[in-house]
């Protein structure tokens, strides 16, 4: 039996099919490839045990499930958050690598006072459920009896009082704020710095400091140890029954809000795959409002209102103008 | 003091089901292999191991990550006596004479003083936790920041005792010490010496820069011997001579006893615990001890100093965990996340209504030292063979040991540079007679005495008479100059009786 096909033939073919092939290849992967084919990272910019950390690993069992991959937490911590920023960053924009980080006020801090390499622009947040406020309250042992006696020892004497207060902080902007609506010389005030809020709040449970001002919600184990004086915010939170700072300073009376806290994504990701976005979008709001979800985490204090990326986006960047305008507050104190 | 009907609903609790206790071993287990890893840092061991727990109830949970806890607590002490590596920075005080021990073939007691020392600190500081959990964490929010400052002032008199052959030598390395643990942003914001490099603005991290100033620097200056051990016939793992190091640990109850006490009042103040009270006992224990001057070259109560304070903090910062709420440190706050995803939140509310629970946290704790006893002298008797290992292979293996840990400490290269960087500068210092101990015990105070001597004028706004309305820090200062004061005088007395001694030998 003869064949018409020559070796030529056969060798050209068959080069012709490896061509084909190479070429068909990455088509053939892709349509396998239906987002998400494998584990995905959460980056977590602080360290274990944080509310971050803690937000990240009650939330990933439950994401996971809808996203039918498994989520691997990785804790970058270290500079204020800069550090785990700049990794996210670092790594590809194709949603294998989400973000749950204290976007406010880290990121506009990183980019003010830290040089950072980056934007606020560079991150896209999907929701940013958990949005602290500032305390400022006194030890149970203290006898200070209300705001109106601190703001009026402190008209008298603006060092009559030791505050503490984290430097670099929403808190330090807020008493700034007071001391400007209450004509308090911002430069006479006894500031103590602590390297945290939770430290600062160590010591005003401990009558260490007259005063102090920190995160309303790492307060809550304490609660028995201090007495709230002012709370900032427009209504009220924690029940905790101080004086809002609306209600002292009238209702269009400027403060910043403390530690916004959820999940982000590049914003890379969301112009260029818009049907990853739109998967992980879907995902982290289904779970946000899953009844059982929510149970979860608010057993563990950890917050999960669903606010959407547009609320989200709009606050951060809301907080990163206040917290601009208020630079010189924010460098070394 | 004692609740004894809440005493008797622990009881119940831990004998109602057998899944209570299945953890513990295990627990025990995972902490010492994760403890005995350098780099591996306990609150690491625990985070890896916390969403196991969700699938637990409440107490085994609890129960499991303590035993992970006490566990890797002493399996720090494991490389920090056979390879002169702190696996954390608690198990400093344990290398200075520690290694010293194992190298002079007389590691198995060295570690069989560190296991008893570790398992009678950690029962001592739950039984001054059962009496001493409300008062304890009322004192422990009254530290100031200069209560803080006499603390850390206290642990720099360590400097003195660590310099070796030369005093000016030894301060002067302490002295740079301090100024690298001041690199990094400080407490009132400003970023110094930190050369623009972002891994610095933490400071200078502390456990790879550890490991190689004390482990590198040291098995770089070992090349040339064949074995850890020099002598052959000492080179033997015996389980007799664990024992033996086991009894004569115990025969050092002040030393034990007073370790306990610093580790579960340092232990319990937030943010210092157990790295600091190691080098305080092991200061105290020198200063107090009769052949203080054969600190350092292997005296095993040096070993049991170190070891009772490192093991004892856990007691302490459990008290504060639990009295209050508020985490001490990285593996309380592991253990207040595991509280919260049972629906349990810690602090004053919690002891009052669930004494039963507190007991029975306390009392697993006994169970889990008594155990550790078990586990431990299994893994220690195991970990002895090292000394069997040729140098040629063993400097290389710990080397590569030491660059994965310092790298997984944050996942990045600045572990491994930061490790290379001390490595050259230990060596160099140990070729130049610097003691590194000393520079290491001044990384790790550096920001501490900075920090809070800052804060003490902040708060003081410059008034000496602030001192006046702290009796606390009084009463430290004066029980420094007390220490001190009876250490000079028992020298002069030793001095005396020794001149006529001479004189008529």
């Amino acid at each position: 039996m003869t064949t018409n096909i020559t070796r030529r033939t056969m060798l050209r073919l068959a080069s012709g099919g490896v061509v084909a092939a190479a070429l068909a290849a990455p088509t053939v992967l892709r349509a396998q490839g239906v987002y998400p084919d494998r584990p995905i990272n959460v980056v977590v910019p602080f360290d274990t045990g944080g509310y971050n950390d803690r937000l990240s690993r009650a939330f990933a069992p439950f994401l996971q499930e809808r996203l039918g991959q498994p989520l691997n937490i990785i804790n970058r911590g270290g500079a204020g958050a800069l550090l785990g920023h700049t990794y996210f960053l670092q790594q590809p924009d194709d949603g294998y690598t989400l973000l749950c980080t204290s976007a406010a006020p880290y990121i506009p801090l990183n980019i003010l006072t830290q040089d950072a390499p980056f934007n606020l622009e560079d991150f896209h947040m999907i929701n940013l459920p958990s949005q602290d406020y500032t305390l400022l309250a006194r030890s149970a042992e203290s006898d200070i009896t209300d705001i109106g006696e601190v703001i009026e020892k402190l008209k008298a004497d603006p060092g009559s009082l030791s505050i503490g207060v984290q430097p670099a902080s929403a808190d330090l902007v807020n008493l700034m704020l007071l001391a400007d609506a209450n004509g308090i010389a911002r430069d006479r005030l006894r500031i103590v710095t602590f390297d945290g809020g939770g430290p600062a709040r160590n010591a005003v449970a401990g009558n260490v400091v007259d005063i102090g001002l920190a995160g309303g919600q790492g307060f809550l184990p304490l609660a028995e140890k201090i007495k709230p004086l002012l709370v900032y915010e427009k209504v009220q939170r924690d029940g905790w029954g101080g004086k809002l700072v609306t209600e002292l300073s009238g209702a269009d009376t400027a403060f910043v809000y403390g530690s916004q806290r959820g999940w982000g994504v590049h914003s890379s990701l969301v112009a260029g795959s818009p049907e990853i976005y739109d998967t992980i979008l879907t995902a982290v709001e289904a779970t946000s409002k899953d009844p059982k979800v929510i149970e979860a985490l608010t057993a563990q204090q950890l917050a999960t209102d669903w606010y959407g990326p547009e609320a989200s986006n709009a606050a951060l960047a809301s907080t990163a103008r206040v917290m601009e305008q208020h630079l010189d507050l924010l460098k070394g104190a | 003091m004692l609740d004894l009907a809440s005493i008797q609903g622990a009881f119940d609790l831990l004998t109602s089901s057998a899944s209570a206790w299945v953890f513990v071993i295990p627990g025990l287990l995972i902490g010492l292999f994760f403890g005995s890893m350098p780099g591996i840092s306990i609150t690491m061991a625990m985070a890896i191991f916390l969403p196991m727990t969700l699938y637990m109830d409440f107490l085994p949970a609890i129960i499991f990550l303590t035993a992970i806890y006490t566990g890797a607590g002493f399996g720090g002490s494991v490389p920090a006596v056979l390879m002169n590596i702190p696996g954390t920075s608690s198990a400093v005080a344990t290398t200075f004479d520690g290694y010293p021990m194992a190298r002079s073939g007389r590691h198995n007691e060295a570690l069989g003083v560190a296991l008893a020392a570790s398992v009678t600190g950690c029962l001592a500081s739950y039984l001054l936790l059962l009496f001493l959990i409300v008062p304890v964490s009322s004192v422990v929010l009254k530290m100031g920041p200069l209560e803080m400052s006499a603390v850390a002032i206290w642990g720099m008199l360590l400097l003195g005792s660590l310099s070796g052959n030369s005093l000016p030598r030894g301060l002067l390395a302490g002295v740079f010490g301090l100024l690298l643990g001041t690199v990094g942003m400080n407490t009132a914001g400003y970023v110094r010496g930190t050369m623009g490099v972002p891994w610095l603005l933490d400071g200078v991290p502390t456990i790879p820069a550890m490991m190689g100033l004390l482990a590198a620097s040291q098995l770089i200056g070992l090349v040339n011997t064949k074995y850890l051990i020099e002598d052959e016939g000492s080179r033997k793992i015996s389980f007799a001579k664990i024992i033996g190091g086991f009894r004569l640990s115990l025969s050092f109850p002040t030393i034990i006893l007073r370790g306990s006490l610093i580790g579960v009042i340092i232990g319990a103040i937030p943010g210092v615990g157990s790295s600091i009270s190691n080098l305080l006992s092991y200061s105290e224990t020198k200063r107090n001890a009769p052949d203080g001057d054969s600190f350092g070259r292997g005296n095993p109560k040096g070993v049991a100093a170190a070891e009772a304070a490192n093991s004892s903090s856990e007691g302490g910062a459990m008290a504060t965990m639990l009295a209050l709420g508020i985490p001490g440190g990285g593996a309380t706050a592991i253990l207040l996340a595991a509280f919260a995803t049972h629906n349990i939140v810690g602090g004053p509310s919690f002891i009052a209504n669930s004494k039963d629970i507190v007991y029975a946290i306390i009392l697993s704790n006994f169970a889990q030292a008594l155990l550790l006893l078990g586990v431990g002298l299994g893994f220690v008797y195991l970990a002895g063979y090292i000394v069997r290992v040729p140098m040629r292979f063993l400097i290389p293996s710990v080397l590569v040991v030491a660059v994965f840990g310092s790298y997984a400490i944050d996942g990045t290269i600045s572990g491994p540079i930061t490790l290379v960087v001390f490595a050259i500068l230990g060596w160099a210092m140990v070729r130049y007679d610097y003691p590194v101990a000393a520079t290491v015990v001044g990384l790790l105070l550096g920001s501490l005495v900075e920090g809070n001597l800052l804060r003490t004028w902040q708060i003081s706004g410059g008034d000496p008479a602030y001192a006046l309305e702290r009796p606390g820090a009084l009463l430290i200062f004066a029980l420094m100059a007390l220490s001190i004061g009876l250490t000079a005088w028992s020298a002069r007395r030793r001095r005396r009786a020794a001149i006529p001694a001479a004189g008529s030998g």
